[in-house]
């Protein structure tokens, strides 16, 4: 039976008199690739703010990894963003003076972790996504290759948890596939899941439970 | 820490320009500090070294009110000292003795030849009593002169120190002559010129005196020159029979230091003037004060402003990477760890500006005073350098402006990483 790495249960979160997530659940297994959808500014990127660690306002419960991320500590909530899980944000957030691969290598950077242990996998994943090892800093590039430079830098800590809000929003339909085949591809390597926010019917369809946030609630579409 | 360099160095880059501002400010704030505190401390020193006295502790020296030395007078008024006015003081039971002063009211110049140069100059003549040598001084020279001795004995004259310093600053330094010491003129033999100087002369004809120098004193007039009572009391009756004999200062000695103020307010009282070591030294350390005060609170002006505008410019570097932040935290970094390797960074970069501003600070006050005391020889023969180190103040200074702008940094960065990182992240 898999494991569950999150577990949410009745979150609420309110930005100032408005209720964005209004008591919803949300469960994800190990391996699990599970898409959320809905229309533009419904709540989306809260969801994941909140499942993924990042905003501890919210009232319900949240366990991630089995850790009570309502009564963590923000240490221990940073650490588990850093080894629990891996982000694809909607801007990308680089760090845009910084080359592809340091801002691979950052979160090692900054954590205090051994680099050259993640220097060759960060090598590794930027050529398998079709990027340039090269020392021209991101703010010079395209946002299709921003986009997967920020892929590269969520899974280079080889998460349990692959959190992505839009990641094919700034690519075409080939770049799109490619992503998503070299995503695949990880996740049976490495068997991580994905928590994925998308709108493209065709990677829709590659996912194994699809939810739709509707007035802060999440409701199943399909299997 | 492990990655510290490296992640300094990712945090900087294409961001060091930002750092030139506030680091410029700082070494400006740190150059100035050691600046003001060496020249403050150096000009402290001139002053004390002018303004000091070797007026003993159980002395009080009366003067007329608004008097000045002797023949340079420029003003007389108010109560003058008489043989009453001697009396009256005498009767004091803290008086144990007064050794009166006369000025000369006669015109007289020096002349000598001091190292291979004939010397000129206008002097006073005071003529003060045996009290006025140092008892060691009084076992080798005979303080009792009249104008029936010049033939047979040279007149002993005690010079004051500040014409030393001016001979030394002047006549020497532009004739390229040595300078002399007080310990270097005892013993020479001068010239006293009595009844005319270079800018007044009597109708009875001057008389030439051959003199020799037998000690220094700092307790007199810049041109005065202190000679026996009986000679200057002698003089003035040859030259001006019909003025009056007055007194143109007492030396009154108490019987004990404590009995001095009373003395004081007692020569106060009849509209003298009253001069002790005490007083001396509170006016040297009134006026040192002001000066240091007016140095320091520049110094504080210029240290806040540009410690002030060093934070402004740090302070606002991180509030415009406060985006950059959010994404370190996002990412998994530790706020505990970002704000240690920031402090880090911005104590070293403020210790390498302290230092250096410090070090540029020490050069610009030793090439001031090396100015000054070129340009001012008198200053020169005061002190040897206008710029002090105190190397405990100095320390003091930086580390203050290092413990100033690092705690700052560091308050400020954590109050940033205080904001949740969704928050962050919006920026």
């Amino acid at each position: 039976m898999s494991r569950s790495l999150i577990s949410a249960g009745s979150i609420i979160k309110t930005f100032e008199n408005l209720k964005v997530l209004n008591g919803t659940n949300f469960s994800l297994l190990e391996g699990e690739f599970v898409a959320v959808t809905g229309k533009s500014g419904v709540g989306k990127s809260t969801l994941l703010g909140v499942l993924g660690a990042l905003d501890p306002t919210f009232e319900g419960e949240l366990l991630i990894n089995g850790v009570n991320a309502v009564e963590a500590s923000s240490s221990e909530l940073a650490e588990l963003r850093r080894e629990f899980l891996g982000f694809i944000f909607q801007d990308f957030h680089l760090l845009p003076n910084l080359n592809a691969l340091d801002n691979v290598l950052l979160p090692a950077v900054f954590s205090g972790t051994d680099t050259e242990a993640v220097k060759d996998d960060a090598a590794t994943i930027i050529s398998r996504l079709g990027l340039r090892n090269d020392s021209t800093p991101t703010r010079f590039l395209s946002r299709g290759e921003r986009q997967r430079v920020a892929s590269a830098r969520a899974l280079v800590n080889n998460p349990r948890v692959l959190m992505a809000d839009e990641p094919t929003a700034s690519l075409d339909e080939e770049s799109e596939e490619n992503l998503f085949d070299l995503l695949d591809t990880l996740r049976k390597e490495r068997g991580f899941a994905i928590v994925a926010v998308l709108h493209s019917k065709r990677i829709l369809s590659r996912a194994d439970r699809v939810l739709e946030l509707r007035e802060g609630v999440l409701h199943e579409k399909h299997a | 820490m492990k990655n510290m360099r490296k992640a300094i160095s990712l945090w900087n880059r294409g961001h060091w320009k930002d750092y030139v501002f506030s680091q410029g400010m700082l070494l400006i704030a740190s150059l100035l500090l050691v600046f003001f505190i060496s020249i403050g401390l150096g000009v402290g020193n001139i002053l004390q070294r002018f303004l000091s006295s070797d007026l003993p502790e159980e002395q009080v020296r009366i003067t007329p009110m608004g008097v000045q030395a002797g023949f340079f007078q420029t003003e007389r008024g108010g109560t003058e000292i008489t043989e009453s006015t001697m009396d009256s003081l005498a009767a004091m039971p803290q008086v144990e003795r007064i050794d009166p002063q006369v000025y000369a009211h006669v015109p007289a110049y020096l002349r000598g030849l001091l190292g291979g140069q004939n010397y000129y100059t206008d002097i006073t003549l005071e003529g003060v009593s045996s009290a006025f040598v140092p008892d060691s001084m009084l076992q080798y020279i005979d303080w009792n002169y009249t104008l029936a001795d010049s033939s047979m004995k040279p007149l002993p004259i005690i010079l004051s120190e500040n014409l030393l310093i001016l001979y030394n600053a002047g006549f020497a330094e532009s004739n390229g002559l040595m300078g002399l010491t007080p310990e270097g003129v005892i013993g020479l033999e001068v010239r006293v010129n009595v009844g005319s100087s270079s800018i007044a002369s009597l109708q009875s004809p001057p008389i030439n005196i051959r003199a020799e120098i037998v000690g220094t004193s700092r307790n007199m007039a810049l041109f005065a020159l202190a000679v026996p009572i009986e000679f200057v009391e002698e003089v003035n009756a040859l030259y001006l029979p019909d003025d009056r004999h007055t007194y143109s200062a007492l030396m009154v000695t108490a019987s004990e230091a404590e009995d001095v103020p009373e003395i004081v307010r007692y020569a106060e009282e009849m509209g003298l003037s009253a001069e002790t070591r005490r007083g001396i030294a509170q006016k040297a350390e009134i006026l040192v004060g002001v000066v240091t005060a007016a140095l320091g609170a520049l110094a504080a002006a210029i240290l806040f402003s540009a410690v002030a505008s060093a934070i402004h410019t740090l302070v606002a570097d991180l509030k415009n990477r406060s985006y950059a932040l959010g994404v370190l935290v996002a990412l998994g970094t530790r706020r505990e760890r970002l704000v240690y390797i920031f402090a880090f960074q911005i104590f070293f970069m403020s210790l390498f500006s302290t230092v250096f501003g410090g070090l540029l600070g020490c050069g610009l006050s030793y090439i001031v005073s090396s100015t000054l005391l070129n340009l001012l020889p008198v200053l020169k023969m005061a002190v040897s350098s206008l710029a002090v180190y105190p190397v405990g103040w100095l320390s003091a200074g930086l580390g203050l402006v290092l413990v100033i702008s690092t705690v700052s940094a560091w308050f400020f960065f954590r109050k940033i990483l205080a904001t949740p990182v969704t928050e962050l992240l919006r920026r």
